[in-house]
């Protein structure tokens, strides 16, 4: 049997675009034919890369710089993407930030813009996307969780909290939208070698490295793997479940 | 100020769209969806199937229609504690329902009725109605 991911011709939204697991996502959808508009927040050149890359590979990619903590920007710019591609087939919900400290020390704003991106920020794309796949009777939703949602270390209340949201959002959404064929899931990356983890990984190398049991990081592309299937033809019969791709996390 | 009356011509030239709209929203015939059958009662309408009912026609008439709209419209510049009373309507909230949803059949406003409950009264001329009003509050916006 071969991989047959289905997804030529799809058109899809992915947040958070421009750098580390988001740009794999959409580097990797756009391979297989998908068209991609992604979101991203401020950088500007990041995204612009991004977009040339896809395009030299022979695939379709948009970039639009929308902050998803704003939910009149989303619903703009979602119905903009509705009006042009006329669907939408497939929304990852990659847009994520960190505001590491130990609690007891946190601003609020340290709380408050974790929050306002990694949770309300998958409530404000995904209300306006649902819709479209409601009317198609079909879709593919994927959240970026983490193992922090249910394996936070210390310094990461807030994002640990936005995590655990996610997961019994994605639950939640699974539950509403199965009547419509609208398929829910969510994929939780373990420590991948990306920006955001630069600094635990500068900090504790040898201890984070030490409680994987494949004893290595991860890379975007592993996670990119993971959102493809979930949107692929391979995944018809998954719905409201959360992978952990971590290489066997703080398993032993 | 009273609002212009609805006529019947003005139903019948929205109502092929809607009744397409309504038939692919709720996964029926275009025949089962007549002007006055009940949405929910009759043909077995949820929630999600309101939502998609109102954004194929906001699509399909470009007009935009609000969360809430018929019972906001309902209770109009009446104080909500005029209108109901801990989600039951009140006599006057009850007889503005019945002004308002006037396609129905005046068996079918039971007492007490539950503000909850108003969207089982709703008909596809209930919905033909919300798209022509929707359609004169974007002419009178320009």
């Amino acid at each position: 049997m071969t991989f047959k991911s289905g997804l030529a011709g799809k058109v899809a939204i992915v947040t958070g675009g421009s750098r580390g697991i988001g740009r794999s996502i959409v580097e990797t959808l756009a391979g297989e034919g998908v068209n991609v508009t992604f979101f991203y927040k401020g950088n500007e050149a990041a995204a612009a890369e991004v977009v040339a890359a896809v395009m030299a590979a022979g695939g379709q990619a948009t970039a639009m710089q929308v902050d998803v903590s704003d939910a009149a920007a989303c619903a703009a710019a979602v119905g903009s993407i509705g009006n042009r591609c006329e669907r939408i087939d497939i929304l990852i919900n990659n847009a994520g930030i960190v505001r590491d400290n130990l609690m007891a020390a946190m601003e609020d704003d340290e709380i408050s813009s974790v929050l306002n991106t990694n949770v309300f920020g998958v409530f404000n794309v995904a209300r306006p996307v649902i819709p479209y796949m409601m009317s198609q009777r079909a879709g593919r939703i994927v959240n970026l969780s983490s193992v922090a949602g249910i394996k936070a270390g210390r310094g990461q209340a807030n994002y640990a909290a936005s995590k655990g949201a996610v997961d019994a959002l994605t639950r939640a959404m699974a539950v509403e939208l199965a009547p419509r064929k609208i398929l829910v899931n969510a994929v939780a990356p373990g420590v991948i070698e990306t920006e955001m983890s630069q600094q635990v990984r500068d900090l504790a190398a040898d201890e984070v490295k030490g409680n994987i049991l494949l004893k290595r990081y991860g890379a975007a592309q592993d996670i990119a793997n993971a959102v493809v299937f979930l949107v692929s033809d391979m995944a018809g019969y998954i719905t409201g479940q959360i992978l952990y791709v971590d290489g066997g996390f703080k398993m032993g | 100020m009273a609002e212009a009356v609805i006529s019947k011509e003005e139903i019948m030239a929205v109502f092929p769209t809607v009744q397409k709209t309504m038939a692919d929203a709720l996964g029926c015939d275009v025949d089962d969806i007549q002007l006055d059958v009940s949405l929910i009662e009759g043909l077995d309408a949820e929630s999600i199937d309101f939502l998609d009912m109102v954004f194929r026609l906001e699509r399909a008439f470009k007009i935009k229609v609000p969360r809430g709209k018929i019972i906001e419209d309902v209770r109009g510049d009446m104080p909500v504690t005029e209108f109901e009373e801990n989600g039951i309507l009140t006599e006057k909230g009850l007889a503005r329902l019945r002004e308002y949803l006037s396609e129905i059949d005046a068996s079918r406003f039971k007492t007490p009725m539950r503000v909850d409950h108003i969207a089982r009264l709703y008909t596809p001329e209930t919905f033909c109605k919300l798209v022509i009003r929707a359609q004169r509050e974007s002419q009178a916006a320009g």
